[in-house]
């Protein structure tokens, strides 16, 4: 029913939606018109999207059939490059140890994150803001230059950590060298340059916690310990699933850090699945069976990624 | 209120259309943009861009022989461009797919056969048959490093065998006179030049700065092997595990365990900074070792590798240069043209004594480049210098291999396993190409 006017009521006004862009008679235009706006403002960010991820995506998937060098002639191999990465002792060497560094990497980081989490947010803790920034401050820098950095720390001879060590009577040796230490080691510059970015998002899970339901628990007698295991956890379920997401794409792309430091050495034991890729494209020049390799590494995480999210999950929807 | 715009299925279908199609099309214009190369006219200048990694005082030797060079002549005008080797190695892959690499491109000895595997460099057979192309009074050693796959791909700017670096003033407190020759000789002036006054074990002075991975130029023990009449690959075929090296590996593993002439476990750089810190009385080095050393303060001395007990020889670190317009006659031409000039003998003579490394020509003697001692001393060597696994495509892996072996060997595994092991490996990666 149409009125060409309404007259206003003595009670309270009816409350009547602003007319929509090209009026009432075809509201369809004014959507339209949004529409493009906002098009025309995602343009740019989609050229860049196209041009630097799709297109080299998808020319890396046509890359990964062949055995191109990167320039010169290139011939089509099929699944040749995809059948060596699950035969090539190398590369099976190289994806153990991205698994072993992801192991130690992933508890680590979160861990350390969500434990400093929890204390700062506490509002007992004095200088917070100091804290919390001053944690956070690794992650800024990039994690060449801090690998660098404690390379020279961890050096034996001139490094400042083997010294300080070398006095309380605790002699480590070349670390970086050592097939067993090497690794634990470059794991660690990773957590901790990283930690900080993870122990933020938790801070803001932890934030959205509402007091009453600690308040609640409380009042029905639960300790600190009884708190954080039916309060704290459930709720942080999505956010620690995010981080654990995160931490597990970083540490499958472990790269930098083991360049820098090691060089995948003491004879590839740091080596991982990244380097190989790094390897085979820019020194053998091997640019199809690095992008196999890459795709084969995307698919790995891919998939783990879905585990982890369908896991979680599930725990938050059963914990409702 | 209507769905959310960034839900709606259509507007979803339409993003991920429209970056596609923003993919599809900077596809297609770069697809068209490759390939449309500088041809040079018949008769008009050829305009040709050189790409090297020499900085600094070599890099103004060189740039100013390709300044003579142009205005010595009228066809050809090379334009020189100057960045650190690791960005030449870095940046030439995607100069080269989109053709917009250099024409001429220097880089070490050891990239080029990868290189040239690919296609990337033009063939130079014919040019080093050329009698007019002065490539007939290159060292020896010097043009074998440039042939891959029984063909030339390259003309070396620069070959060098490694060279042992001494400290005069700790061979002088522990009383050695001369530098030692032989392998005798020069194990025994380890041991005395290892010093480890508190007896702690671990010396605070070593003899020997001997690296176990990682060495200069990869060539420190492949010198040791062909001192013992060993090698690693000949003739396209591994011959790592032979007894000869494993006499090496036994004499020179346990100087390094037993009587510690050398820390276990160093890597070149590390090894560099030994013997610049005064913590090493010797060490196998390239000539930026002299510039290193006087930095230091060291008064060091230079002496070829110690003969071992078959031959006195040692592996040499190189640079080559590759012409890579293969689809311009006229350009690649260009090229050789200043090859040839750039091999004259006075040229090659500056060139030497700018760049600090030996004469690349064979019929220039020492004492044309006494002007330059460091320079005069290793010219005295050059006839020891070996190019490292020449034409072996993956020379990487190879290198990689045999890293493991000598790093494994020094922490104290069987040597024979290890040589057999890596004798396969080394066979795999030979093979495979």
């Amino acid at each position: 029913m149409s009125t060409t006017m309404h007259k206003k009521t003595t009670a309270a006004p009816r409350y009547r939606a602003p007319a929509p862009l090209g009026g009432r008679r075809n509201p369809a235009i004014g959507q339209r018109r949004k529409n493009i706006q906002a098009l025309a403002f995602l343009i740019p960010a989609l050229l860049v999207l196209g041009a630097f991820t799709a297109w080299p995506m998808i020319s890396a998937l046509r890359l990964s059939f062949t055995d191109a060098s990167g320039f010169g002639k290139e011939k089509w191999v099929g699944l040749e490059n995809y059948a060596r990465i699950f035969t090539d002792p190398v590369i099976l060497n190289a994806v153990v140890n991205t698994a072993l560094y992801a192991l130690l990497f992933t508890p680590m980081a979160v861990v350390l994150a969500l434990v400093l989490a929890l204390l700062l947010n506490d509002p007992r803790l004095p200088f917070r803001g100091f804290f919390r920034t001053a944690l956070f401050l690794p992650f800024i820098i990039s994690l060449a230059v801090a690998a660098i950095a404690w390379s020279y720390l961890i050096d034996p001879q001139v490094g400042l950590l083997n010294y300080w060590l070398g006095n309380a009577g605790i002699r480590i040796g070349n670390v970086l060298q050592d097939p067993v230490l090497a690794m634990p080691a470059v794991a660690f510059v990773a957590v901790w340059k990283s930690f900080g970015f993870y122990m933020v998002i938790f801070l803001a899970g932890l934030q959205e916690i509402p007091g009453s339901l600690y308040e609640a628990a409380k009042v029905d007698g639960a300790g600190p310990l009884m708190r954080f295991r039916h309060v704290t956890m459930p709720m942080l379920s999505n956010t620690t699933a995010f981080v654990l997401i995160f931490a597990l794409i970083a540490a499958l792309q472990a790269f930098d850090q083991i360049y820098v430091m090691t060089g995948g050495g003491p004879y590839g034991h740091t080596e991982t699945v990244v380097m190989q890729i790094y390897k085979s494209g820019f020194q053998k020049l091997d640019v199809g069976f690095a992008s196999a390799l890459s795709y084969v590494l995307l698919a790995a995480t891919l998939l783990l990624s879905v585990v982890q999210f369908v896991f979680f999950g599930k725990r938050e929807r059963e914990g409702d | 209120m209507a769905v959310p715009f960034h839900e709606r299925a259509d507007m979803k279908r339409s993003l991920t259309f429209l970056t596609v199609v923003a993919a599809a099309s900077l596809a297609l214009t770069s697809c068209s943009g490759g390939g449309a190369g500088g041809e040079s006219k018949d008769g008009a200048k050829a305009e040709l861009t050189f790409w090297h990694g020499y900085t600094e005082a070599d890099g103004k030797v060189l740039n100013k022989i390709v300044d003579d060079f142009n205005a010595s002549q009228n066809e050809v005008s090379i334009k020189v461009q100057t960045n650190p080797w690791s960005v030449i190695d870095d940046t030439l892959l995607p100069a080269l797919s989109s053709g917009k690499g250099p024409d001429i491109v220097a880089m070490p000895a050891e990239r080029l056969p990868v290189y040239a595997d690919k296609g990337a460099f033009v063939q130079l057979d014919d040019f080093y048959k050329n009698p007019s192309s002065n490539l007939d009074k290159l060292i020896p050693a010097a043009a074998d490093m440039e042939t891959v796959n029984g063909h030339k791909y390259g003309v070396p700017s620069g070959f060098v065998p490694l060279a042992m670096f001494y400290n005069k003033s700790l061979f002088a407190k522990a009383g050695i006179t001369t530098p030692p020759t032989t392998w005798d000789e020069w194990i025994a002036a380890a041991k005395k030049l290892t010093v480890d006054e508190n007896n702690d074990g671990t010396p605070e002075q070593y003899g020997l700065g001997l690296p176990d991975h990682a060495t200069v130029a990869n060539g420190v023990w492949p010198s040791l092997f062909y001192g013992n009449g060993g090698n690693v690959v000949k003739d396209g075929k591994a011959v790592v595990d032979s007894p000869e090296n494993a006499q090496t590996l036994k004499t020179w593993v346990d100087a390094i365990r037993n009587d510690k002439i050398s820390p276990a476990g160093l890597d070149g750089i590390a090894g560099d900074k030994l013997f610049s810190s005064g913590k090493a009385a010797m060490y196998l080095g390239g000539p930026w070792m002299s510039s290193i050393a006087t930095e230091n303060k060291i008064d060091y001395g230079i002496a070829a590798v110690p003969a071992g007990p078959k031959d006195q020889a040692a592996s040499a670190i190189g640079i080559s240069m590759g012409i890579t317009t293969q689809k311009d006659e006229a350009k690649a031409a260009a090229a050789q043209k200043f090859f040839t000039y750039f091999l004259q003998k006075e040229q090659a003579t500056a060139w030497s004594l700018g760049s600090g490394w030996p004469p690349l020509r064979s019929d220039i003697p020492a004492s044309d480049v006494a002007a330059n001692p460091v320079v005069e001393a290793l010219t005295k060597q050059s006839e020891f210098g070996r190019p490292l696994l020449p034409g072996v495509v993956n020379s990487t892996d190879v290198l990689t291999a045999v890293d493991k072996l000598t790093q494994r060997a020094v922490a104290g595994e069987n040597i024979q396993d290890l040589l057999k092991e890596t004798q396969a490996s080394v066979q795999k990666i030979v093979d495979a190409k």
